[in-house]
C-alpha cells in the first residue's frame, strides 16, 4: 500500500523566454518522453503521471495582466523525500535547465543540486483538491498486476483443451501452481499490501468527527446556509452570461496530441469570478472535495466516472485563476461527455466560479445542461499540454482494479462458487 | 412536440425506401461551379421529401464541405459548420479516432482517399426495379457533362436474400424512432428529433449546433436561426451523412469461424460455428438477439428489439462483452444505474440506412453453402450509411469510444470482432482478441483477422430541400 502525492512546481516565465520553454519541451517529445536525455521520464520510477505545461500571458477576471505560466506536475508514489531526490538524481540537468527559463531561478551559477532542490521546494503551489481512481497501489504494482493478468491468460489459452471440463477449483489451483513456478512472477506469491489498519481508522474518526460536529452545529449551520446560498443566488443573478464561440484551430492542435489509444490528458486554466463570495463559496467546495474525495470516491469512481486516474485542481495568482489537470481513459471528446452526461451537478458546484462557465443557479441548475455552452467553455481553456508522461499506458482504471482482483485470488482457499466467481476476472 | 416539415425534409432519412429494392450512388465532382449550380436548380424538383410515403422513384442530394466550398458558399458561412464535417475522415487525427489503418488506410481507398479525385456530391437513387433504375442513372449520368460535373465514382448496391448481409445476419433492426415522427415504439427507443435532423431539439433539449447564414438570399430561402439571433438556418431539416464502403470478406469470416470451432478430429463443427459467429455479432443469423437466446437461434425472436444486457447478463455469459451489437448500442451496459446508462447510451444513436453491394456467394448464404463454393470471385459488402446531426458526438464517438475501444466495458485488450480495427500503430499484434465469458472458464481467441474494410468513404451533408435551393443561388 502505498500514498500517491501530486506535486506541482508553478513558475512564471522570464520575459521572452517562453519559446525557449517552448521548444525544451518540444525537444523531449522529439526524443522520446519516456527515454529523452533531458528528462527521461521511464527512469523516474516513482511517476505515474507527468507533464509540462506552458500557460500562455493572460488576463485576470479584473484586467490584470498575468505573465505566462510554467507548470510542472508528477503523481508519485510517497514518500515526497524520496521522489524529490529521485527527480533531483535522475533528471537533474534537465529541470535546471527548464527552470532556468523561469521567474527568482538562480543566476549565474552552474548546475547545483542542492540549488535546484530548493527552488523546487520554494516554487511547489498547493493543490486545493487532489483525486486518486487507482486506490493506493504503487507505479511497479500497477505494472506488475498488468503483467500477471497477461500470463495467466496466455497460461490458460495455452492449456485450453487440458482445462476445458475441469471444475472452477481444479483451474485455480492449476493458475495458482502456473504463477508459483513462473520466477518472473515470484512477487506473486505474496498478497498486495493492504491498508495500514490504523490509518484506516484515522481516516474514519476523522470524517465521523466532521459528522458529529455538523449535527452539532445544524442549527447554526442552517441559517448560515440559506444566506449564504441567497447571496450566491443573487451574484448568478447579477453575472453576465458569456459565451464562446470555438476556435477550430485550437480544438485540432487540441487533439492531434491525443495519439495514445487508451489514455489521455486534459489542462486548462480559467479565471476565478471577481469577489469575495465567489472565492470563499469555491474554496469551501474545494476544500471540501479534497476532504471528503478518499471517502466518497474511493472505489475508482469520481462522481460516476469510471475512467480518471488522476486528477487535481490549483488555485493561483492569489485566489484569481484555476487550473485543472487530469488523465484519464479514452480521449477529451468522450471525458468531456461523461462529465456532461453523468457529472454535471457535481461539475457545475466545482466549475461556476470560473468566468465563462454556462449560466447556473445556485450553483447545479443549468450549467452543464448546456452541453454545447459547456463544451465550448470547456475547449476555450483546455491548454495545450506541452509534454505529458504515463508511466503505465496500456492500463485503464478498471484494468487496474480488477487486475487486483485477480491477484487477490491466488491466495487462500476457495469453494467451487468462489473459484468460479474469480475465474470470470479472466 | 416539435412538428417535422416533412416537406423540406430529404426523404432517405425519414425512411430507408425498402419499397425500392434498386439503388445506385453517383459520387460526383463539381468541375464547373456555375453550371453546377444550375444542375441543382434544375433537379431539386426531383428531389424526393419526407412527405412521400411510397415514391416509385427516389432521389436525394448530400455535399461535402468542398462541395459547399467549390459552389461558392462564403467562408464565414463555411465556418459555421462543425470541424468534424470540415475536417473529414482522411486526416491525420481521424485516421486515429476512426480506427482506419492498414487495408483500411484512407491511402488505399478508392474513392474520398489521400489518392483519389476529390468528392463533391453524393447522388441517391433509388427504383423499384433494376430496369427502371438504370433509366434514372442514364438520364442523370447524360446530363452531368452539360451541368459542369464529372462522376468520380458509381456505386452499385444488391438487395439480399431476406435482407440480410453479406455474412448472412439479419441487419438493421436496432433503429432508434425519432420522436417527432407518428411511429410509436417503446419509450427507450424514441430519441428527439434534433439527435438527426437539425433545428429540432436533441437528447439534451437543446438545439445541435448548426450552419447559418447572414446575406440576404439567406433572408428569403432560410428560416430564421433559433439558437443565433439574426442569422438564418442553413442546417434547418438537414441532417450529415456518414458513408463508408465496407468490404466483407465473407470467405475468410466463415473458414475463421469453421476452424476455430472444429473437433479435435478436425471435423467441422456447423453448430458451434454459427454461435461463435453469432456471439461475436451479438444476433443469430436470423436476428435473434444472443442475450435474449444464448445458446440456440429461436425464430420467434428473430426481430427481437427490447432487451437489456447489463440488469440480465452482468457477466458477459449470454452476449460477449465485446460483441458488435453489445458495444455499438450499449443500451443498459454503461457502467451506471440502468436507466442513465439507456440515457446517455441514447445521446450517441445514428439512423443506418445502407446497402449492400456485390453478388452474395451463395443466394441464401448458409454458412455450409459458402464453405462449400470454391474460388470465390468478385468483391462485396455493405454501403454503410447513417445520419446523425453531431458527427463528433454519434457516429465518431460510437467508432472511437466504443466500437474500437480496447477498454471498452472493462475489456483488456478487444475490439470489436466484426467492425473493429486491429492495426493500429501501438498495437502488438494485427489480429483482434475475443473473449466468450462462461460459467466456469472463458473461451478467448486471440487471432481473429479483421474481416471488414474500408474502401473508402466521406462525410456529407443532406440540405434540407429550401437550403438546397438557396445553394444553388449562391
Amino acid at each position: 500500500m502505498t500514498k500517491h502525492g501530486a506535486l506541482s512546481v508553478l513558475a512564471h516565465i522570464k520575459p521572452g523566454m517562453k519559446q525557449d520553454a517552448i521548444a525544451l519541451c518540444e525537444q523531449i517529445v522529439a526524443e522520446d518522453v519516456e527515454t529523452n536525455s533531458i528528462i527521461p521520464f521511464k527512469k523516474i520510477t516513482s511517476i505515474h503521471f507527468a507533464r509540462f505545461v506552458v500557460f500562455n500571458e493572460s488576463t485576470d477576471a479584473l484586467g490584470n495582466n498575468v505573465a505566462p505560466y510554467l507548470i510542472f506536475t508528477t503523481n508519485y508514489d510517497q514518500p515526497y523525500k524520496n521522489h524529490l531526490e529521485e527527480l533531483v538524481t535522475v533528471a537533474g540537468d534537465g529541470l535546471w535547465k527548464m527552470f532556468s527559463f523561469c521567474e527568482d531561478f538562480p543566476e549565474n551559477i552552474a548546475y547545483n543540486r542542492e540549488a535546484l532542490r530548493r527552488y523546487l521546494e520554494l516554487k511547489t503551489v498547493e493543490n486545493a483538491v487532489f483525486y486518486v481512481g487507482i486506490g493506493h497501489r504503487t507505479v511497479l504494482q500497477v505494472r506488475q498486476e498488468n503483467e500477471l493478468r497477461d500470463q495467466i491468460e496466455s497460461f490458460i489459452d495455452s492449456q485450453q483443451s487440458a482445462l476445458r471440463d475441469k471444475g472452477p477449483v481444479y483451474i485455480r489451483k492449476k493458475v495458482i501452481e502456473f504463477v508459483h513456478n513462473n520466477p518472473t512472477l515470484s512477487w506473486a506469491k505474496k498478497r498486495a499490501p493492504k491498508p495500514f489498519i490504523l490509518s484506516e481508522l484515522g481516516f474514519y474518526i476523522k470524517l465521523a468527527f466532521v459528522c458529529i460536529a455538523l449535527v452539532v452545529l445544524l442549527p447554526l449551520i442552517i441559517p448560515f446556509v440559506i444566506a449564504w446560498l441567497f447571496l450566491i443566488l443573487l451574484t448568478e443573478i447579477t453575472e453576465k452570461n458569456v459565451s464562446y464561440e470555438l476556435d477550430k484551430n485550437h480544438i485540432r492542435e487540441l487533439v492531434e496530441r491525443e495519439t495514445s489509444p487508451v489514455q489521455a490528458q486534459f489542462s486548462a486554466m480559467g479565471n476565478i469570478k471577481p469577489g469575495v463570495i465567489r472565492l470563499k463559496t469555491m474554496m469551501f467546495l474545494l476544500n471540501m472535495t479534497n476532504f471528503l474525495a478518499p471517502y466518497i470516491y474511493s472505489k475508482g469512481k469520481l462522481s460516476g466516472i469510471p475512467t480518471v486516474h488522476f486528477a487535481r485542481w490549483v488555485i493561483v495568482n492569489d485566489g484569481k485563476q484555476m487550473i485543472f489537470l487530469s488523465n484519464f481513459d479514452g480521449n477529451s471528446e468522450s471525458y468531456l461527455r461523461d462529465f456532461i452526461n453523468i457529472a454535471g451537478k457535481q461539475l457545475s458546484l466545482m466549475f461556476c466560479h470560473t468566468v465563462g462557465y454556462p449560466k447556473t443557479r445556485l450553483m447545479i441548475y443549468g450549467g452543464a445542461d448546456d452541453a454545447n455552452g459547456f463544451m465550448n467553455w470547456a475547449r476555450k481553456f483546455q491548454t495545450i499540454t506541452n509534454v505529458w508522461y504515463t508511466a503505465n499506458k496500456e492500463v485503464s482504471v478498471k484494468n487496474i482494479f480488477n487486475n487486483s482482483k485477480i491477484r487477490d485470488g491466488l491466495y487462500g482457499s476457495m469453494n467451487e462458487k468462489e473459484a468460479a466467481h474469480w475465474l470470470s476476472l479472466l | 412536440m416539435e412538428i417535422l416539415e416533412l416537406k423540406d425534409i430529404q426523404g432517405i432519412i425519414i425512411r430507408g425506401y425498402s419499397n425500392l429494392p434498386a439503388a445506385a450512388f453517383l459520387l460526383l465532382r463539381i468541375s464547373d461551379p456555375t453550371l453546377a449550380k444550375k444542375w441543382l436548380h434544375v433537379v431539386s424538383p426531383e428531389i424526393t421529401s419526407g412527405e412521400e410515403r411510397k415514391p416509385e422513384l427516389a432521389l436525394n442530394i448530400a455535399l461535402t464541405f468542398n462541395a459547399m466550398a467549390a459552389l461558392g458558399l462564403n467562408k464565414q458561412v463555411l465556418d459555421t459548420f462543425p470541424l468534424e464535417f470540415e475536417d473529414g475522415m482522411i486526416t491525420k487525427h481521424k485516421q486515429l479516432f476512426l480506427g482506419d489503418f492498414g487495408e483500411s488506410a484512407p491511402d488505399n481507398w478508392e474513392w474520398g482517399g489521400k489518392n483519389t479525385d476529390e468528392v463533391h456530391i453524393l447522388l441517391m437513387l433509388y427504383a423499384t426495379d433494376a430496369g427502371a433504375l438504370q433509366n434514372l442513372q442514364d438520364k442523370h449520368i447524360a446530363q452531368l457533362g452539360r451541368y459542369g460535373l464529372s462522376e468520380v465514382t458509381k456505386l452499385d448496391t444488391s438487395v439480399l436474400y431476406e435482407r440480410k448481409e453479406h455474412f448472412g445476419f439479419q441487419d438493421g433492426i436496432s433503429q432508434p424512432t425519432i420522436k417527432g415522427l407518428s411511429r410509436q415504439d417503446e419509450p427507450e427507443n424514441m430519441v428527439s428529433t434534433g439527435e438527426f435532423i437539425l433545428g429540432y431539439k436533441n437528447e439534451y433539449n437543446q438545439y445541435t449546433p448548426t450552419p447559418t447564414a447572414g446575406d440576404k438570399d439567406a433572408a428569403e430561402c432560410l428560416p430564421p436561426s433559433k439558437a443565433k439571433l439574426g442569422k438564418y438556418d442553413l442546417g434547418k431539416n438537414g441532417s450529415y451523412m456518414v458513408f463508408r464502403q465496407l468490404k466483407q470478406d465473407v470467405e475468410l469470416f466463415w473458414n475463421y469461424m469453421q476452424k476455430s470451432t472444429q473437433k479435435e478430429n478436425g471435423e467441422s463443427d456447423a453448430k458451434e460455428m454459427v454461435k461463435l459467429a453469432a456471439k461475436m455479432v451479438g444476433r443469430w443469423p436470423g436476428g435473434a438477439p444472443v442475450i435474449v437466446c444464448p445458446d440456440e437461434e429461436i425464430k420467434d425472436h428473430n426481430n427481437d428489439n427490447k432487451f437489456d444486457y447489463r440488469s440480465v447478463d452482468e457477466l458477459g455469459l449470454r452476449c460477449p462483452f465485446a460483441s458488435h451489437i453489445r458495444r455499438s448500442h450499449p443500451r443498459d451496459a454503461l457502467d451506471m444505474d440502468r436507466l442513465a446508462s439507456m440515457k446517455v447510451a441514447n445521446k450517441h444513436r445514428i439512423l443506418r440506412r445502407g446497402r449492400s453491394y456485390g453478388q452474395p456467394v451463395t443466394e441464401e448464404m448458409k454458412p455450409q453453402d459458402i464453405l462449400q463454393v470454391k474460388d470465390i470471385q468478385g468483391e462485396r459488402g455493405l454501403h454503410f450509411i447513417c445520419f446523425n446531426a453531431d458527427l463528433g458526438r454519434q457516429f465518431e464517438f460510437i467508432q472511437n469510444a466504443w466500437v474500437n475501444n480496447p477498454k471498452f466495458n472493462g475489456l483488456h485488450d478487444e475490439r470489436d470482432p466484426i467492425i473493429g480495427n486491429h492495426h493500429y500503430p501501438s498495437d502488438h499484434k494485427t489480429t483482434g482478441t475475443f473473449t466468450i465469458p462462461d460459467k466456469t472458464l472463458r473461451k478467448r481467441f486471440t487471432d481473429v483477422p479483421e474481416f471488414v474494410t474500408v474502401k473508402g468513404g466521406a462525410y456529407f451533408f443532406m440540405p434540407g430541400i429550401r437550403a438546397l435551393k438557396y445553394l444553388s443561388c449562391l
